[in-house]
């Protein structure tokens, strides 16, 4: 039995369940301020930022925005595809394409 | 259940995508088997796979669970209204199953019909068929991952998924403006212990989001009254 991967769930769980449920739950009394609001629709953006950019920057522990970087290369190939055609499968294969093409040439 | 068909290729090729980026990353089968089944969440279970697989503690993981599902505070605060009328016991499984799509075809009919009846069977219809399409792609995905060799790099898949859910946020400035502070600060500070870069850069991000957010409606405003002035 793995705790930590077991926390890990319940963890993730709660996240899950909190965010969705809470506001149902206390009803109408609670009432988010614009401030808040605004906040709150900005943190997954920027979560998903600084979760994304290092796994596409850093090479082997040191950073790299160089072309010579395929994760970088086929990250902005991706999201120029994505803008292109707003296709979310298109964005992925792309990426994942030009991945495998640095990994033959 | 209909009304959630056109999403349907998207959940298919999402959940294909994060059952292959779970295992690929080093997950144990059984355990991305369970956290698919009771999480419940595409995106937080991909961008968290890179802490997971990095050993962070729990609490962190949890935290960056919390903080990508924000958006959902928001959706349920809209949502609530809706629900009011529903039992204490019936209001958290709506929550629990509300998904991004669910959620704007729900409030796409809601303001076009006004409380209409069954509205809680209708959404949970339409959570429950994404659901199960969810699930079973998931698991294929987490199946047939074990027979993918690791060197095709399918774990790159998950980050390229949440590349297509973060890039239309960017189209909007403060979106852009969030993230452009956010990522250079997480990456310059990556070695700090317990994913403090991270939650640096999500503070400073959404510090930034906000003032040009705020800065934006602030000259809207003023645009407007001058036009007002002129008329």
């Amino acid at each position: 039995m793995n705790i930590n991967m077991l926390l890990v769930t319940v963890g993730m769980v709660l996240a899950t369940f909190v965010t969705r449920a809470a506001m149902l739950l206390v009803g109408q009394r609670f009432k988010l301020s614009p401030h808040l609001e605004a906040g709150l629709r900005f943190a997954p953006v920027c979560a998903l930022a600084v979760l994304i950019v290092p796994e596409v920057v850093v090479q082997e522990g040191a950073v790299n925005v160089s072309l010579t970087n395929p994760r970088l290369a086929a990250a902005l190939a991706a999201t120029a595809f994505l803008l292109w055609k707003r296709s979310m499968v298109g964005c992925i294969a792309v990426g994942l394409f030009v991945v495998t093409a640095f990994r033959f040439f | 259940m209909r009304a959630s068909l056109p999403a349907t290729p998207g959940v298919i090729a999402w959940g294909l995508v994060t059952g292959v980026a779970m295992v690929k990353s080093g997950l144990a089968v059984h355990w991305a088997i369970v956290i698919s089944l009771l999480v419940y969440a595409g995106s937080a279970q991909l961008a968290t796979l890179p802490l997971i697989v990095a050993g962070q503690p729990f609490w962190i993981i949890s935290l960056a669970a919390f903080v990508t599902n924000l958006r959902f505070v928001i959706y349920s605060a809209s949502l609530r209204r809706w629900f009011e009328a529903y039992s204490l016991r019936r209001r958290p499984v709506l929550g629990y199953f509300t998904g991004d799509f669910t959620f704007a075809m729900f409030m796409q009919r809601v303001t076009r019909e006004g409380e209409f009846a069954y509205r809680d069977a209708w959404f949970l219809g339409a959570c429950g068929w994404n659901w199960l399409v969810w699930q079973v792609t998931s698991i294929v995905g987490i199946l047939a991952a074990t027979a993918i060799p690791s060197e095709w790099g399918l774990q790159f898949a998950g980050t390229l998924a949440l590349l297509a859910l973060a890039v239309p946020l960017c189209l909007e400035w403060p979106g852009l403006a969030g993230a452009a502070v956010a990522a250079p600060i997480a990456v310059l500070a990556r070695g700090l212990p317990f994913g403090l870069g991270l939650f640096a850069g999500i503070v400073a991000g959404i510090a930034a989001a906000v003032a040009v957010d705020h800065a934006i409606t602030r000259r809207k405003a003023t645009v407007r009254q001058e036009g007002d002035e002129l008329s």
